[in-house]
């Protein structure tokens, strides 16, 4: 019988060439999946309704004593007794950095999900990348690309991503501005400490964070039975069960305390956590991440 | 050796079995492989699984399994035989094996076999010469002394023979052979059955230096042979033997196979207890029996238990002698005494014609043809050497048949072949003159040879010859008339009979010739007479007949081999079985000899044992009880793998439900593959280890594929298909009517004949009754035309010349009723051409009717049939208009002005035209015309068309519907 799950084809290897190649033939389905998800949710992505610098109309209003004449707007003011000065409706742009777990763990496919992890971090990475960048925002990679603004946002990082090797498995977030928003796609299993320093730093700089979590759904169901060896991908220890399936209900109240753990975290610091499993889309993930950005509510956390 | 019964053929496999404790510790030691399973989150499963995993031990079962799987290999490697086999002969003197292969060692031919091949293994082991001699060989046959090798391919040469052994000649040369190495033992594999020089047979032994003698006795008690065979009034009478000491009471089946090899009759004979003889009964019918060609016991596959019947077991030859005219039966045969009396003997008796009605020559040639019966015809006369003669052959057994007729109404009292005296004259009944009725038949009496018969209720006899009242009337009255006069009478005369039926043989007097009733007593009269004919009788010269199908040792027939040679037959001697004249079928297809392996009066008597001057120890056809037990151990080794293969997977959880449905499915039909993959080697060592078991089965259960393909039981059950090629293309032609053509090899002409005929059968099908199938193009010389009422051959002076066979054939069917209609198709040249002229088809036409009976032509009267038939038509126009249609003239027949019609028989078998028919009535598929007519006149095209029709329902009717024309005047007379 075949092994429940397995490792994926090394999409991630140390051989900067082999790993060139495999991004470059991994991007263009990638971008054109994250276009087909962008069309969907396109719609509901406004402005700042603020007023402020930027192009478009926002309101007339009383010219107030001080302002530079040059902003009043003689065309209005002509047409009654009042001066009014045009206000634009703000559109600065706002850096979002995205960030993927690079390590060996999300090279992972087993037969109950679709795609294995790293895909799906990367279309999801990708597809925010061209959400974004269709929006006029800044994205950013830590380690990979510095903020930039462009239509064409995706497959510039696209393009970065295929180029740069070693990335670290943790950000590098020296970079970071503060108000600066940050998603961060793995699937967090690292050790929880690991993880809760890297948001305490993020948070001393200001960032607010977007934790996306993707999960195979054998981790969390644990559907193994009988004699198994279980093998860690990235230190290749390895663990005898004689009874798989004794374990599975421990097992999963400790892996999803991890999840509560990270979770409690960020809704106590107002920034969202977003649970996606392999085997739903990834639109499901998408769209509850652009909301949790779009509307400034706090926390959203959710599961997709 | 020990005591159990177990020998080992490589003992020394057996110091594997110290390797269990090795293996019992190495299965202990190694646990079932884990499923490896990649897992990323290990991290917090190892805060689970604290402790770490101890190899797991395989359970106690299972080590246990597998111990007893590698036991069981090393005992089989050891190749264990269970009853081993005690060597028979030791030491290295020389070993003479002597077979007894005549016909009655066939049946056990293989345990004879196996016990002589053992004897040599046994002679090889211990490097002794052999020699190896069969007693129904050819005497000078090499004998040996062999070595092993040589020995087994004599062995393998030898074959049971379908004749008696000669164990005089054989023990002679063996005693010859042995006596330059002496101390040799021999080894006599006898058939136990006796032949008539055995008392001085084994003599010779006695001086040949031999030191002892194995005397294997064989069972003989299923032996059984067919000593006679005779054909009864009413049953063959089957008369089976078998061995005299035989005393148990058996039953055997016989089967009557006809020369086909089809079984067509059976029956069962049953032995008593202590009787070494039985008889049984065939009941058939006379004319089945008569397809009897061989008697076969079931069951039983030697020579003897088949006897072969040839033509002296068949058919009655009968002479007919008439005194009437002799051209009477070329003539008017309907009229012919003897008509009647040949078409009721024809089925079932070879018929002997005189030559000359001169009764003083060909009586005499008659009875030296050996007649079983005369039937004599209305004869009241007979010359007196021919009576003298014809009382000579009546006593010894002929049968006499005379009819009663006007000539012997009005013989005198004198004639002393007769059974009943006559009284002159004979009685008519039922005529102007007379008060009395035509008599029925009364019921046959009970005890005459037509008992049984139904009474004819149909029969009447108007006239018959009265019997003088005798005391013993009523005794030879065979059949009675309803008021008691007798019709059929007879008489035994010493070992022949003379039976006289009171009527006429044809049908003047009584209509009982014509019946049914008539055919049975007659067959029943000539089945009661004696077979006189025969070759073995006749005391001629001796004649050579050539082999022509010789019985096989097995019982079967086959063709015969180069070693069979012609029998000789005759000349006082009876043929005898020998080497080379092999029991069988000699001479042609039409006279065969039946040479046969039993006679009447064989027995089958027990060999002796004979006393020697060396000892003699008998021993049996022991079958060889070991049993190799390799065979079975590696099934029972394998069977236990598979389940402990299964046991694994059972272990590692494959078998269980999963909650993860999607793969599951696959995953089970992939570990179903995996147990049927595992069970079926397991299956093929079970049923293999039969044929690894060695010869003890082959003891056992006897028919090798060989020898059941030859077997009669098999042969019965073959259907026997009588179909030819060709048939199925015949009953294609004569299910539905066809239009026909000639092919002249033209490719235009004979599409347009075929889209005519096309267009033709279209108009039939819409416009009358009859709906001709497609037509169809003939070759004259190739293909069979009496299935077409009407063929249409355009002539074309450019084709090739039919050939003489063609155009006899083409005459042939038109003599048969069939009729041809030339169409020449050049009405436009011939009109064209200057008067006289002939066109080049109609020379080719006269060149084929050349060939032909043709009639007299005429072209077709206005008041001819043709005109009438269906359409009224005043002349028959094709594309052209102008041709007349010409057919058989009708002679000595005047036109009446009163008659519409000129009445005749038959339809003419020629029709002849210019105006091509064809072009008019050739349609394209659609149905729309191909060619124009000339001139281009639809109502022409119709004409066409309707004469078509008519010359088909001339064809088809005939003269009928010239009377048809008279229907509306008979239907007024009728009416008023």
């Amino acid at each position: 019988m075949a092994a429940l799950g397995q490792r994926v084809e090394p999409v991630a290897t140390t051989d900067a060439l082999a790993r060139a190649r495999q991004r470059a033939a991994l991007v263009p389905d990638l971008l054109v999946e994250a276009r087909r998800v962008v069309s969907t949710v396109i719609t509901g992505w406004h402005g700042r309704r603020r007023r402020g610098m930027g192009e478009n109309f926002w309101q007339f209003r009383p010219y107030v004593e001080g302002e530079a004449l040059s902003r009043i707007d003689w065309r209005r003011s002509a047409r009654d007794d009042h001066t009014y000065v045009r206000d634009r409706e703000w559109e600065a742009a706002h850096t979002v950095w995205l960030w993927t777990d690079p390590s060996a763990s999300m090279l992972y496919q087993s037969n109950l999900g679709e795609v294995s992890k790293e895909w799906r971090a990367l279309v999801i990475t990708l597809a925010l990348a061209e959400l974004l960048s269709r929006s006029g925002e800044r994205i950013a990679y830590p380690g990979v690309i510095d903020p930039f603004a462009a239509r064409n946002g995706a497959e510039r990082l696209a393009s970065a991503l295929v180029h740069s090797a070693g990335v670290p498995a943790l950000p590098d977030i020296a970079n970071i501005r503060r108000f600066s928003d940050i998603i961060l796609v793995s699937d967090f299993l690292q050790p929880v400490e690991e993880v809760l320093e890297l948001l305490e730093r993020l948070a001393k700089h200001g960032v607010r964070a977007h934790l996306i979590e993707i999960t195979d759904p054998a981790e969390e169901v644990f559907p193994y039975s009988g004699r198994t060896e279980f093998r860690d991908p990235e230190t290749d220890e390895r663990i005898t069960a004689g009874r798989a399936e004794l374990f599975a209900q421990d097992y999963r109240k400790l892996y999803l305390a991890r999840r509560e753990t990270l979770a409690a975290y960020c809704k106590r610091l107002g920034w969202s956590f977003t649970v996606n499993h392999t085997d739903r889309p990834a639109s499901e993930a998408l769209v509850r991440v652009h909301m949790n950005m779009t509307a400034d509510m706090g926390y959203q956390g959710g599961v997709a | 050796m020990n005591a159990l019964p177990l020998a080992f053929g490589a003992p020394m496999v057996l110091a594997g079995l110290i390797a269990l404790p090795i293996i019992w510790w190495l299965l202990r030691m190694t646990p079932p492989r884990p499923q490896e399973e990649v897992f990323p989150p290990l991290r917090i499963l190892a805060n689970v699984l604290k402790k770490e995993e101890t190899p797991s031990k395989s359970p106690w079962w299972m080590t246990l399994l597998r111990l007893a799987l590698a036991a069981l290999v090393i005992l089989a490697l050891a190749e264990p035989v269970w009853n081993p086999r005690p060597v028979t002969l030791a030491g290295d003197q020389p070993v003479a094996i002597v077979l007894d292969n005549g016909w009655a060692s066939a049946e056990d031919w293989d345990q004879k076999h196996d016990t002589a091949e053992r004897l040599i293994n046994d002679a090889e082991a211990a490097g002794a010469p052999i020699y190896v001699m069969g007693t129904a060989e050819r005497t000078n046959a090499e004998i040996g002394p062999f070595d092993a090798t040589r020995a087994l391919e004599r062995l393998e040469a030898l074959n049971p023979r379908p004749i008696p052994v000669d164990r005089q000649q054989a023990f002679e040369r063996l005693a010859t052979a042995i006596t330059a190495t002496p101390g040799a033992r021999i080894a006599y594999l006898n058939d136990g059955v006796e032949t008539a020089d055995d008392a001085t047979a084994f003599a010779p032994l006695a001086q040949s230096g031999a030191s002892s003698m194995l005397w294997y006795r064989p069972d003989t008690a299923n032996l059984a042979g067919l000593a006679s065979v005779e054909n009864g009034a009413d049953a063959l009478v089957v008369h089976a033997i078998r061995p005299t000491d035989a005393n148990q009471p058996r039953s055997v089946t016989v089967g009557a196979f006809d020369n086909k090899g089809r079984r067509i009759a059976e029956t069962s004979l049953a032995f008593g207890p202590g009787s070494s003889t039985a008889e049984g009964r065939i009941e058939a019918p006379i004319e089945l029996r008569n397809d009897f060609s061989t008697i076969r016991v079931d069951g039983s596959r030697q020579a003897a238990a088949t006897r072969l019947l040839d033509d002296n077991a068949k058919r009655r030859r009968v002479a007919l002698i008439s005194g009437a005219e002799a051209d009477a039966a070329t003539a008017q045969p309907l009229l012919s005494p003897l008509y009647y009396i040949s078409r009721a003997l024809q089925p079932f008796a070879d018929l002997l014609q005189p030559r000359t009605a001169d009764l003083a020559i060909s009586i005499p040639e008659l009875l030296d043809q050996k007649p079983s019966v005369v039937v004599m015809a209305d004869i009241g006369k007979l010359p007196e050497a021919a009576e003298q003669r014809l009382a000579d052959w009546v006593s010894k057994g002929g049968t006499l048949i005379r009819f009663a007729g006007p000539r012997l109404a009005g013989a005198g009292d004198d004639d002393t072949l007769l059974p009943v005296t006559l009284r002159r004259g004979e009685r008519s009944l039922g005529g102007t003159l007379s008060w009395t009725e035509p008599q029925p038949l009364a019921a046959f009496p009970a005890n005459g040879p037509f008992a049984g018969l139904p009474t004819p209720q149909e029969v009447s006899v108007k006239r018959q010859v009265l019997a003088d009242p005798s005391p013993d009337l009523f005794e030879k009255s065979w059949a009675n008339l309803a008021d008691g006069t007798p019709l059929v009478t007879g008489e035994t005369r010493d070992r022949g009979r003379v039976v006289l039926f009171h009527i006429a043989p044809d049908a003047t007097w009584s209509n009982l010739p014509i019946s049914g009733t008539f055919v049975e007593m007659l067959r029943r009269i000539v089945v009661l007479s004696r077979n006189l004919g025969g070759t073995e009788e006749n005391g001629t010269a001796s004649v050579s007949l050539p082999p022509y199908l010789m019985l096989a040792a097995d019982g079967s027939m086959i063709p015969p081999t180069p070693e069979t040679k012609p029998l000789t037959v005759g000349g006082g001697a009876t043929p005898e079985v020998s080497y080379d004249n092999p029991p069988g079928f000699y001479g042609s297809e039409d006279a065969l000899y039946a040479l046969n392996l039993l006679g009447p009066r064989s027995e089958l008597t027990p060999l002796v044992q004979p006393s020697l001057s060396f000892p003699v120890t008998a021993t049996a056809y022991a079958a060889d009880e070991s049993i190799r037990l390799r065979g079975p151990l590696f099934a029972a080794a394998a069977i236990l793998l598979a389940l402990d293969t299964l046991l694994v997977l059972w272990l590692g959880g494959h078998f269980r439900p999963r909650r993860g449905s999607r793969p599951q499915g696959g995953r089970k039909a992939a570990a179903m593959g995996a147990v049927v993959l595992l069970l079926l080697p397991g299956g093929w060592l079970l049923s293999a280890s039969p044929l690894a078991g060695g010869q003890a089965f082959a003891q056992t259960s006897s028919p090798t594929p060989a020898q059941s393909a030859q077997s009669p039981e098999t042969s019965d059950n073959t259907i026997h298909d009588d179909s030819r090629p060709g048939d199925q293309a015949m009953i294609d032609a004569v299910s539905v009517t066809h239009l026909a053509y000639i092919i002249t090899g033209d490719k235009a002409v004979d599409d347009i004949s075929r889209a005519g005929l096309q267009g033709l059968t279209q108009f039939l099908i819409e416009k009358t009754a009859l709906e001709p199938g497609e037509p169809i193009g003939l070759d004259p010389a190739r293909d069979d035309l009496s299935f077409y009422p009407l063929i249409y051959w355009p002539v074309d002076p450019n084709a090739a010349m039919p050939s003489e066979a063609a155009i006899a054939k083409v005459d042939a069917y038109m003599q048969q009723g069939g009729t041809v209609l030339f169409d020449t198709r050049d009405e436009m040249a011939a009109g064209a051409g200057l008067d006289g002229a002939t066109t080049p088809a109609g020379q080719r036409l006269r060149a084929i009717l050349d060939g032909m009976n043709v009639p007299p032509l005429e072209p077709v009267p206005s008041d001819h049939v043709l005109s009438k038939s269906f359409y009224i038509m005043p002349d028959f126009p094709g594309r052209f208009r102008g041709s007349p249609l010409w057919v058989e003239a009708s002679l000595n027949s005047e036109s009446r002005e009163d008659r519409p019609v000129r009445t005749g028989d038959g339809v003419s078998p020629i029709l002849i035209t210019a105006n091509d028919f064809a072009g008019a009535w050739a349609v394209d598929q659609r149905g729309a015309p191909l060619l124009p007519t000339v001139p281009n006149d639809p109502m022409q095209r119709a004409y066409a068309m309707r004469g078509g029709v008519n010359i088909m329902m001339y064809m088809l009717t005939g003269n009928y519907k010239s009377d048809q024309v008279h229907v509306p005047v008979l239907l007024e007379r009728l009416g008023n």
